[in-house]
């Protein structure tokens, strides 16, 4: 991502033919080094003391068949658990699920969240009023938006009802939403989006902003109209925070959890992997089980996350 | 006796199971015994989990009159009452058993009593509390016995409930017809609500709490008397005559969807104050709810509907439980015997916790009128099989009856297939 | 040139940004409308027509009892400390592992980063009882201060990744010619990337400040202590085991929103057009 030609830093660039170089930019050997590990290794120590080793403690207590009381035996179990994870049609119905609500709330975050930060980036009058505004769902609580959300997709004449039935003529009669699986799923999904959409247009509006105000005035000097802009200016400009915030609500829609507790308990065949683990092990006390069924979904989000970004990097490398 | 388990080759793998599995002290070894009652010595903290919302007349109750009047009587001793939200509760109860960090005393749902005593937290107060049988004839039976597990008590009842008919009057006299006393009545009246907008009958849920008074009051039972088979009981004729006439009312649409599980409909409580649910199944705190949410509803009660087998409730309610890693455990069981004393089971009983004392239910009308069809119903009402089984069996009969209801199956079919599961799950603890 | 079409087209184009970014609003902020309206409405044990928005009878009854319930202002303020010393501590800590992972070489850093990256896919909710047995072993248990550790190590992962990203796009040319005129690598950080980021540091600063205000689960689990406990746990205590009177709730929800809000104010400012450029320049 570095800066086009025909700019200041680009000009700084030239005039120093040697120092240009593709890696980061290089300390002096041993005392760069050093440098590097002291700005990492404080925040990296707390990060590993608090999420990495109880990571690996996790996994080992899923090769088990783990007791929760202090001093008793949890017989070693290898990978059983794993195997009856990935046999286990409870569990694949909830990977299904999970994959589906990924698969609709992320492309509709990143497109809508994109739209309104491009929307408000700019001296548009009342801006920060709007972006108030969006932000307001994003710091609701779930438990609360979870029962707004299944008041309004509500079996009776409710607002869901009412654009489905009256609106867009989906539909007969008031439709049951939360009666069956893929109906809930669609009031889950509505949740998701309308929670994360604030979410990601920040995160937009921030990579936005930190275009350099003289990249868009020197296209619009060379002819460009707005979508020409867009498209060769910002675009370039916010791929990497596409990228990060691509991986982040795919990992975040594979780890949903809060939201289908709360709308439908997991009823309906709702089950997501999280949904499934937390029953195993907070109500039925089966935590080896529990956590080889987290571990299975952090594989398999894992490979799909490093797929993704071999192939953006792949396409930006092109 | 559990032991630490033998550090494998792995150095690894020692070292984790090692932090997990070790004891980091003070697990098993309570340092003070139960005393004698009223012993004038006792001192030091007391940490006591409930689950009552703030600003709620519960928690006031407790923390204003209870707490403050046991406080009176032993100065010496303090009493740190922590409110932990109820959908939680368990939740925090698991993960301080893992930790080693349960408090002396928890007010816990009936139903968590037997896991928490298998996993070996819990004191045996029938073993260790020199006055346990005093108390334990001093209350209902049904509510004791939710504390029994593998031959002892685990804790003692603290406040005691059960579902009885709610119905709506105005529906009924609409129709024309009587409030059903029997499974046949409810058939023969059904078509006559329906004519007149109503659901003859609604639940939110199919599982233990939902589908039992069905069950019973037809005659069944889900287990045998050890709580070792459900084969022969669960799927029994009679178990699944109780579940068949919910599937009859059910296809004949006289059962609104939401017994399958509905977030978006209408709750029955709504229903039933709208004219929607000609009848509902609930328990006591209806009463104060509908007064502040429905107060031009006039609510009226009856006992559960009867079949061959009588009209025979469920029990719900909370234990009292005392940790066995309590290292203050004289105080301890000195509260508990206060919560359990006449005066604290009156006071609670004021703000809608029914008591679990037997010489109070006379004058329990007095306080609320309407525990009276509570009182009556609690004479026979049955509580949930004790087993650590339960939350495992709870859903699977969930899930099967539930099958049954949509059509996917017969309901023997159901109910066979839910006690072949149930049984394998008894048989881990047995 | 501005001509009248070019000033028509301008007016055309502010009207459907208007109409677009209005029809946005709406819907987006129509559920938290809904929190308000219920919240100054008495009888609030079922939720009543979404389309009333005005309630019939508003009382602020709701709010003063939340505001009189024991306690309340010292959860506040609890949660307030935590809040700010977590997010003072993620934002600096997060920077500074971005700008060390983006910006200079060492062993193992592509394998730290790695690492970082592996650990946003794990999910907390999964890690709970190791990380409570950890809490007691360091003897972090029932303590506010216990609880900064956590937040700030869950939360690095994703700021860390997110600054990362960031950091990245700022030309190298800038650091190299810093580098010329002798500046060492904590000066670098302090006095180039750290103002260029603002937008990015300003996301950091919201997203650190709602997750360690809003968070409960943790919160629940390791503190007992009345007087210890965070605002989420007095929120969620309102709830009844049998009914929940939801104008209390939600009337609690949103005197918990308010410092959120504020800092999200005050922190989008730093998104603003042009802060980069002027940076270029000097």
């Amino acid at each position: 991502m570095t800066a086009p030609t025909g700019t200041p830093s680009a000009a700084l660039v030239s005039a120093n033919p040697r120092r240009r170089r593709s890696t980061a930019v290089a300390g002096d050997g041993r005392r760069g080094a050093f440098a590097g590990l002291a700005f990492v290794l404080p925040g990296f120590a707390v990060y590993a003391l608090v999420m990495l080793y109880p990571a690996v403690q996790t996994f080992l207590l899923s090769l088990r068949d783990w007791k929760i009381t202090p001093g008793a035996e949890s017989p070693w179990v290898g990978l059983d658990n794993y195997v009856k994870a990935f046999g286990d049609p409870k569990f694949l119905d909830s990977l299904v699920n999970a994959v589906v609500y990924t698969a609709v709330t992320v492309p509709l975050q990143i497109a809508i969240g994109l739209f309104l930060a491009v929307l408000l980036d700019s001296k548009l009058p009342g801006r920060v009023a709007f972006r108030v505004l969006f932000y307001l769902p994003v710091v609701t609580s779930w438990v609360v938006v979870s029962l707004l959300f299944q008041f309004m997709f509500s079996s009776g004449d409710g607002p869901a009802n009412f654009i489905a039935v009256d609106v867009l003529h989906l539909a007969d009669e008031n439709i049951g939403w939360f009666r069956e699986r893929w109906t809930s799923f669609i009031a889950i999904c509505a949740l998701g989006v309308w929670k994360g959409i604030g979410w990601a247009m920040l995160i937009f509006l921030a990579a936005l902003t930190a275009v350099p105000k003289e990249l868009h005035e020197a296209a619009a000097l060379d002819g460009a109209g707005v979508l020409n802009r867009f498209r060769f200016v910002s675009v370039p400009a916010i791929r990497g925070a596409l990228s990060v915030v691509f991986i982040l609500l795919l990992i975040g829609g594979f780890n949903v959890f809060i939201s289908v507790l709360l709308m439908t308990g997991g009823a309906h065949d709702t089950q997501v992997p999280l949904t499934y683990m937390y029953d195993q092990a907070f109500k039925f006390l089966e935590f080896g089980y529990g956590s080889a069924v987290s571990f299975s979904l952090t594989a398999i989000v894992l490979a799909v996350a490093a797929l993704q970004y071999w192939w953006t990097r792949r396409r930006m490398a092109d | 006796m559990k032991t630490i388990k033998h550090l494998a080759s792995v150095a690894a793998l020692g070292v984790a199971a090692v932090a997990l599995a070790g004891c980091t002290g003070g697990a098993a070894a309570g340092s003070s015994a139960i005393g004698e009652p009223g012993a004038t010595d006792i001192s030091g903290t007391v940490t006591f989990w409930h689950a009552f919302g703030s600003d709620s007349s519960e928690v006031k109750t407790l923390d204003e009159i209870l707490i403050p009047r046991f406080e009176e009587e032993f100065p010496d001793v303090d009493v740190k009452a922590v409110p932990v939200p109820y959908d939680e509760l368990h939740q925090k109860l698991i993960t301080a058993v893992a930790g080693d960090q349960l408090p002396d005393l928890v007010r816990a749902d009936i139903i968590w009593v037997p896991q928490l005593a298998d996993l070996g937290v819990l004191e045996p107060l029938s073993a260790s509390m020199p006055d346990f049988d005093d108390i334990a004839d001093a209350v209902f039976p049904g509510p004791l016995a939710t504390n029994l597990w593998q031959g002892e008590y685990y804790g003692l009842p603290l406040g005691t409930n059960t579902r009885v008919t709610m119905y709506n009057d105005a529906v009924f006299a609409a129709a024309g017809v009587d409030v059903p006393a029997t499974f046949e009545e409810l058939a023969e009246i059904a078509p006559a609500l329906k004519a007149a907008g109503a659901y003859a009958f609604a639940d939110n849920g199919a599982s233990g709490w939902n589908v039992l008074p069905w069950i019973w009051s037809a005659g069944g039972d889900i287990v045998n008397d050890d709580v070792t088979k459900a084969s022969g009981y669960l799927n029994s004729a009679e178990s699944v005559a109780g579940i068949q006439t919910l599937v009859d009312l059910y296809t004949d649409g006289h059962l609104p969807p939401i017994i399958l599980g509905d977030a978006g409909g209408m709750s029955t409580s709504d229903g039933l104050a709208q004219g929607a649910y000609a009848t509902i199944y609930d328990g006591p705190w209806m009463y104060p709810i509908f007064a502040g949410q429905y107060p031009d509803f006039v609510l009226n009660d009856a006992p559960v509907i009867a079949g061959d087998g009588g009209s025979i409730s469920v029990v719900g309610g909370e234990d009292i439980v005392l940790t066995r890693s309590s290292e203050n455990k004289a105080a301890a069981a000195e509260f508990l015997r206060f919560l359990l004393s006449e005066e604290a089971q009156l006071e609670m009983a004021k703000v809608g916790q029914m008591p679990v004392r037997t010489d109070l239910r006379d004058g329990l009308t007095a306080i609320n009128p309407y525990y009276a069809q509570f009182v009556d119903q609690l004479a026979n009402a049955r509580p949930r099989p004790a087993t650590p089984a339960w939350p495992q069996i709870d859903a699977l009969i969930q899930d099967e009856i539930r099958a049954a209801i949509r059509g996917d199956k017969t309901v023997q079919e159901a109910l066979d297939a839910a006690a072949e599961q149930a049984d394998a799950l008894l048989a881990q603890y047995n | 040139m501005d001509t009248v079409g070019s000033r028509r087209r301008r007016a055309l184009s502010y009207a459907v940004r208007y109409a677009l970014l209005g029809i946005s609003a709406v819907l987006l902020s129509y559920p938290f409308l809904y929190m308000v309206s219920t919240s100054f409405k008495t009888r609030s044990l079922v939720l009543g027509d979404p389309m009333q928005l005005i309630p019939e009878e508003p009382t602020l009854d709701n709010y003063i009892r939340v505001l009189a319930t024991e306690n309340f202002g010292r959860y506040f303020l609890n949660s307030a400390i935590v809040a700010v010393v977590s997010t003072v501590l993620i934002v600096l800590l997060a920077s500074m592992m971005a700008y060390g992972f983006t910006r200079l070489q060492f062993p193992g850093r592509r394998i730290l980063f790695a690492l970082v990256v592996i650990g946003l896919t794990i999910p907390t909710m999964m890690l709970i009882i190791p990380q409570f047995l950890l809490a007691r072993d360091l003897g972090l248990l029932n303590s506010l201060h216990g609880l900064v550790p956590f937040y700030v190590g869950t939360a690095l992962g994703f700021n860390t990744f997110l600054l990362s990203g960031f950091f990245q796009g700022i030309p190298k040319e800038l650091d190299e010619a810093m580098i010329i005129d002798g500046a060492g690598p904590w000066r670098r950080y302090w006095s180039l990337a750290l103002p260029l980021s603002k937008p990015a540091l300003g996301t950091c600063v919201i997203f650190a400040f709602l997750g360690t205000w809003d968070e409960f689960a943790w919160a629940l689990t390791v503190l007992n202590d009345v007087d210890q406990r965070t605002l989420p746990i007095a929120i969620a205590l309102f709830h009844g085991q049998h009914s929940t009177s939801w104008g209390l709730v939600f009337a609690a929800s949103l005197l918990a929103i308010v410092p959120v809000l504020i800092v999200y104010i005050v922190f989008q400012r730093f998104f603003v057009a042009g802060l980069a450029s002027g940076a270029i320049k000097s």
